[in-house]
C-alpha cells in the first residue's frame, strides 16, 4: 500500500524545428517519475492534433501552426490532465503532473512491481519507506513517524526529539545513514534526538537486524538508511511549501523546498522552521517517587523548542557520471522539563509558567552541519560509488549551576559542551563477473574527533578511527532463487584523553590525614579493535509467497564513554564507570521473512533469534561512590527472540484494513543481571488500522479517513532501575485529501490529524520522561497544508 | 536454541525501602540541628532479599535548588552564598545478608560551618542494584 498513491510526472521536452516559418513539430516524451520508466500509449490530444506515446514514451506531432493549444493527456491508471502550451519558434518546457486514478489501481501496482520484485529477490530482510508513507503518517519527529512500522519504535524526550529503536535496541546499536554517510552525533546520550530535517526525505530503507556487513560498527541492531533523493528530470522545476500547525504544543512549522534541473546540472534547496511551546499531558500533577509536581494548565513545564534547518544540493548528471553534493544544517533549541532534570528533582526561582513558549534552563541547543558528496561513475562493467562526508555536531547543555558533592557552585550555566567532527569516505564497486553474480566490494573509513567542555563531565575527549573492507555477492540460481553471501573485516582505534575535575575533592587517607585532590576522571589511552562480520542468506519466491532466511554476525566497537567514563552523572544520579577491558560487541542473528500477497490480502511474518556474545550495558551495582550509586559498564551474554506479524486486506474497493503485532523477548544469560531483560525493552504491541477511501466529498479529491488503534501490553519485564509500565490503548485519526484550487496546477494536499483522540493518560515504557513518571502527550490536533508548484 | 532451563531463574524485582517516619527516625522534616552538637542519624531500611549499602549526604540548600520529599513544607531562609558549608558524604556497607536494618550514624555538626538550610539525603541499595532514596529538609543553627 506504500506504493499506491503514485504521483506521476509527465514531462515534455518540446522542440520546435523551424523548417517552415509558422509550422512546427512538437516532440516530447512521457515518463513515470516514480521509476523513471517511459509510459507507453499515453494519449496526447488537442482538437485535430493527436499523438500516442511510443514504447520509449516519446511522441511527435508534426505541422503544428503557431498558437496556443490545450492538450488533454491521458493514460489508463492516471487522471486526465489539461496542459496549455504556446507554440512558436522557441523551445518550451512543460512539466505536467498526473494524479493516479482510483479505479485502475491494479495497473499502477503492476508498474511498481519491478521495484518490489527487487526487494523480494534480495535475501536481506529490509523494509522500504516511501515519501507517501512519510507524508501520510508524519509526526513531530522523523522517528515518531517511522514508529508505525512494526519492529521500529523510539526513545523520546519531549515532543520533538526521538531516536530510533529497532526491535528494542537503540542508541549506538542502530546506525542512521543519510546519503550513504553514517549520521554521527551524540547517539549514546539519552536526552536528545536525531538532528535530521524530516521534511524533504523521499525514501528510507530500514533493516531490522544486524547489518555490520554493509554499514560497519553500530549497525549491530539495524539501520535507518535515508537514501539520496531522486535525480530530477531534465528541464524540470518543482517545489512545495508545507505549513503545519499543532494544538497540543502550539506548534507552527513552515518548510519550503525547490528542485530544478536544466540539462546536466540540478539543484535543490529546502528551508524548514518550527517553533513550539510546552506540550500538554493529560494530568494536573506528576507524582515522581515522593515528589509531587503541580502542572500549570497541564503544560509540561519548559518543554518548548524551535528548529531551523536549511539544505542545498548541487548535482551533475551525464551518461557515465552522477554526482551530488549536499550541504545541510540543522539547528535546534529545546527546553527540558524543569521540575526534574534527568532524575534530579529541582526547584527554581525561574518563573516558568509566565509563558508556555519561552525556553528557560535547563535546555540544550544543538547544531549539526553536514556536507555529503555522492558520486557514481560507470567504467565499463563497473559501477563505482564514492561517498564523502564531513559532519560537525555541536551540542551545548545548559542548566542552573548547583553545587554537588565536593563541586562548588559552577560559574555559569554551560554544563556540557560536545563538539564532534566526523570525516567519512566510502567506496564501492558493483559489477557482474558473470550473468548470475552481482558482486560488490567496498571500503568504509571514518574518523571522529570529539571535544568536550563545560563544568559537567560525562564522556572524555577522544579520537576514533575505523576502517572496514567488505565483499558480497548476490547469486541468482534461478529467477526465483537467490543467495547472498558477504564478508567484512573492520579495524578501529579509540584514543581517549585524560580529564581532571576542575575542583578538588576531599580524600580521607588511611593514615588519618586529609588531602584535596583534583580527581582524574578519564585516562589517556589508546585501544585497538578488530572484528569480522559475515552474512549469508537465501531468498525463494514461489508463486505469491516469498521466503527469506538470513544469518549474520555483526559487531559494534565500544564507545569512549563505555570504555573510559569515570564520573558522576548528576542528572541520572549515578556514578558511571567505564571499563577498558570491554571487547567489541558481537551479535549473531537468524532472520526469517515470509510474505504472502494476493489481490485480496497480504500476510507477512518476520521472526528472529539473536544472541549477543557480550552485550555492553551500564549495570547498577549495589555500591556507592560519594553517596552516589555506582553504575559500571559490563558485558553479558544476551538471548533475544521476537518478530513482527502483519496482515492487510481490502474489505471493499474503498476500505482497507491493516494489522500488525511486534514482540521482543530479551534475557541476560550471564553477569550481574542474569535472568533480567535489557533496559528499555519495548512491550508487546499491536496496531490496527482502517483506511477508507471516499470518492469525492465537496471540493476534497481522493479523501481518505484513517484510524490507527494502538494496543500495547504492560511491560512487566524490567531491569534496575526501571519501573513496570502499564498497558494502554490509543486512537489516532487522520484525514487526507487533495484540493484543486487552481486549474492546471497541482492540487493542494491537506492532512488533518487527531492524535490521542480520547486524551488518554498513558506511559510509554521507552520514553525518557517515563523515568520520572511523566505521561505521553495528550490530545493533539494537527493541520498540514502542502502547496506544490 | 539457548532458550531453556534457566528461564525460571528467580530475579529480584523489589526495591529496598527507606524511612525516617518512626519515633526514633532522625532527622525529621524541618528539624533544627545546633552547631557543635552530636546527633544520631537514624533511618529504617528493609529489603525482600538482601540489603547491601547505604549513604548519608548532608549538603546546603542556600540556593533553594531542591526540596525534600517529606510531607511537611519547611520555611526556608533567604538565598545566600555558601562560604564554608557542611559537606558530609559517606557510604557504608550493610554486612550479613540482612533484610531489616537500622541506620544509626553519629555525626557531630562542626562549629565553624555556615548555618542555614540543609538537606539530609539517605539512600540504600540491595544486592541486586535496586536503590531507594529519601531526603529531609533541615536547618543548622548557632
Amino acid at each position: 500500500m506504500l506504493y499506491k498513491t503514485l504521483s506521476i510526472c509527465l514531462f515534455f521536452s518540446l522542440c520546435s524545428i523551424t523548417y517552415a516559418q509558422d509550422s512546427f513539430t512538437i516532440k516530447g516524451s512521457v515518463v513515470n517519475a516514480n521509476n523513471l520508466k517511459p509510459i507507453e500509449n499515453a494519449n496526447i490530444i488537442c482538437k485535430n492534433l493527436f499523438a500516442i506515446s511510443s514504447k520509449t514514451g516519446e511522441f511527435i506531432i508534426k505541422n503544428v501552426p503557431k498558437g496556443s493549444y490545450t492538450f488533454n493527456i491521458s493514460h489508463i491508471g492516471f487522471n486526465v490532465k489539461k496542459v496549455t502550451v504556446f507554440v512558436n519558434s522557441e523551445t518550451e518546457i512543460l512539466p505536467v503532473y498526473l494524479e493516479e486514478s482510483n479505479t485502475t489501481l491494479q495497473e499502477v501496482e503492476i508498474i511498481a512491481k519491478s521495484k518490489q520484485r527487487q526487494t523480494k529477490e534480495t535475501p536481506l530482510v529490509s523494509y522500504s519507506v516511501s515519501k507517501t508513507f512519510l507524508d501520510t503518517n508524519r509526526e513531530n519527529s522523523l522517528m515518531q513517524t517511522l514508529s508505525k512500522i512494526p519492529g521500529v519504535s523510539t526513545i523520546n524526550i519531549g515532543s520533538g526529539q526521538s531516536k530510533p529503536t529497532i526491535r528494542g535496541l537503540g542508541f549506538n546499536r542502530v546506525a542512521v545513514v543519510q546519503n550513504g554517510i553514517k549520521h554521527e552525533a551524540q547517539q549514546w546520550g539519552n536526552d536528545h534526538g536525531l538532528e535530521i530535517d524530516q521534511q524533504g526525505i523521499e525514501n528510507i530503507q530500514i533493516i531490522k537486524g544486524p547489518a555490520s556487513l554493509l554499514y560497519g560498527s553500530d549497525a549491530i541492531a539495524g539501520v535507518v538508511d535515508i537514501q539520496p533523493n531522486k535525480t530530477p528530470l531534465p528541464n524540470s522545476f518543482g517545489g512545495e511549501v508545507n505549513i503545519l500547525g499543532e494544538s497540543n504544543n502550539d506548534l507552527i512549522g513552515v518548510s519550503a523546498g525547490i528542485t530544478t534541473r536544466k540539462d546536466k546540472w540540478f539543484y535543490r534547496g529546502r528551508l524548514t522552521y518550527r517553533d513550539f511551546g510546552d506540550y500538554k499531558v493529560p494530568t494536573d500533577k506528576i507524582n515522581y517517587e515522593n515528589y509531587v509536581f503541580e502542572l500549570h494548565e497541564k503544560n509540561l513545564r519548559n518543554t518548548a523548542g524551535n528548529e531551523a534547518d536549511a539544505s542545498l544540493g548541487i548535482g551533475f548528471v551525464s551518461e557515465d557520471i552522477k554526482s551530488e553534493t549536499v550541504f545541510s544544517n540543522v539547528n535546534a533549541k529545546n527546553g527540558f522539563f524543569a521540575n526534574a532534570h534527568g532524575l534530579e528533582v529541582r526547584s527554581s526561582s525561574i518563573d516558568y509558567d509566565h509563558s508556555n513558549r519561552d525556553i528557560d534552563l535547563p535546555f540544550h541547543k544543538v547544531n549539526h552541519f553536514k556536507i555529503t558528496n555522492n558520486t557514481a561513475v560507470s567504467v565499463g562493467e563497473h559501477n563505482l560509488q564514492i561517498d564523502l562526508g564531513y559532519q560537525n555536531n555541536n551540542r551545548e547543555e545548559h542548566s542552573e549551576p548547583v553545587p554537588h558533592g565536593y563541586m562548588p557552585t559552577p560559574p555559569n550555566t554551560k554544563e556540557r559542551l560536545f563538539i564532534k567532527n566526523t570525516y567519512s569516505l566510502n567506496f564501492r564497486d558493483a559489477f557482474k563477473p558473470t550473468k548470475q553474480h552481482d558482486l560488490v566490494i567496498g571500503l568504509n573509513t571514518e574518523y571522529q574527533n570529539n571535544n568536550i567542555g563545560g563544568w559537567g563531565f560525562l564522556i572524555p575527549e577522544y579520537n576514533r578511527f575505523t576502517a572496514g573492507i567488505f565483499a558480497y555477492d548476490q547469486l541468482e540460481l534461478n529467477s526465483n532463487f537467490h543467495v547472498l553471501a558477504g564478508l567484512r573485516y573492520d579495524v578501529g582505534s579509540v584514543d581517549t584523553k585524560a580529564y581532571y575535575d576542575w575542583y578538588p575533592s576531599t580524600i580521607n587517607n588511611n593514615d588519618g590525614s586529609t588531602s584535596y585532590v583534583h580527581l582524574q576522571r578519564s585516562k589517556d589511552k589508546t585501544l585497538n579493535f578488530g572484528s569480522l562480520s559475515a552474512s549469508l542468506g537465501v531468498s525463494y519466491i514461489h508463486n505469491k509467497t516469498s521466503y527469506k532466511i538470513n544469518v549474520g554476525r555483526s559487531f559494534r566497537m565500544p564507545l569512549a564513554n563505555e570504555l573510559a567514563s569515570d564520573g558522576v552523572n548528576y542528572h541520572m544520579y549515578r556514578y558511571e564507570k567505564g571499563n577498558l577491558e570491554l571487547d567489541p560487541e558481537i551479535s549473531y542473528q537468524l532472520d526469517v521473512d515470509i510474505n504472502h500477497t494476493t489481490k485480496l490480502f497480504s500476510l507477512g511474518i518476520s521472526p528472529f533469534v539473536n544472541i549477543f556474545q557480550n552485550y555492553i550495558y551500564l549495570n547498577p551495582t549495589s555500591s556507592y561512590y560519594e553517596t552516589i550509586q555506582i553504575y559500571e559498564y559490563t558485558q553479558a551474554k544476551v538471548f533475544r527472540i521476537g518478530g513482527e506479524l502483519n496482515a492487510s486486506t481490502k474489505i471493499s474497493k474503498n476500505l482497507q484494513l491493516d494489522a500488525s503485532i511486534e514482540y521482543v523477548y530479551s534475557r541476560q544469560r550471564s553477569g550481574e543481571k542474569e535472568g533480567f531483560t535489557l533496559p528499555f525493552s519495548p512491550p508487546l504491541s499491536g496496531l490496527l488500522s482502517a483506511k477508507y477511501q471516499f470518492n469525492k466529498i465537496l471540493f476534497f479529491k481522493q479523501p481518505q479517513l484513517i484510524a490507527d488503534y494502538r494496543i500495547t501490553a504492560a511491560q512487566e519485564e524490567i531491569v534496575p532501575p526501571e519501573e513496570k509500565t502499564e498497558g494502554y490503548q490509543v486512537l489516532n485519526m487522520s484525514f487526507l485529501a487533495d484540493i484543486d484550487v487552481f486549474k492546471n496546477n497541482l492540487p493542494i494536499k491537506i492532512r488533518a490529524k487527531l492524535n490521542n483522540v480520547f486524551n488518554t493518560k498513558y506511559f510509554n515504557h521507552t520514553s525518557f520522561y517515563r523515568l520520572i513518571d511523566v505521561p505521553e502527550a495528550g490530545r493533539n490536533i494537527s493541520l498540514s497544508l502542502t502547496v506544490p508548484f | 536454541m539457548a532458550c531453556s532451563s534457566d528461564d525460571h531463574l528467580e530475579i529480584d524485582e523489589e526495591k529496598p525501602t527507606i524511612s525516617v517516619n518512626y519515633t526514633e527516625g532522625f532527622p525529621q522534616g524541618c528539624a533544627l540541628l545546633t552547631r557543635g552538637e552530636t546527633y544520631n542519624f537514624r533511618a529504617l531500611v528493609t529489603d525482600n532479599s538482601q540489603l547491601a549499602a547505604y549513604s548519608i549526604d548532608i549538603h546546603h540548600n542556600f540556593d533553594h535548588h531542591t526540596h525534600d520529599d517529606q510531607v511537611t513544607e519547611c520555611s526556608l531562609e533567604e538565598i545566600k552564598t555558601a562560604v564554608n558549608p557542611l559537606i558530609f558524604v559517606e557510604n557504608y556497607n550493610i554486612e550479613g545478608s540482612l533484610t531489616n536494618y537500622e541506620i544509626n550514624v553519629s555525626i557531630t555538626i562542626p562549629n565553624d560551618i555556615d548555618i542555614g538550610d540543609y538537606h539530609c539525603a539517605y539512600s540504600v541499595t540491595d544486592k541486586t542494584g535496586w536503590q531507594s532514596r529519601t531526603s529531609v529538609d533541615i536547618k543548622i543553627i548557632e
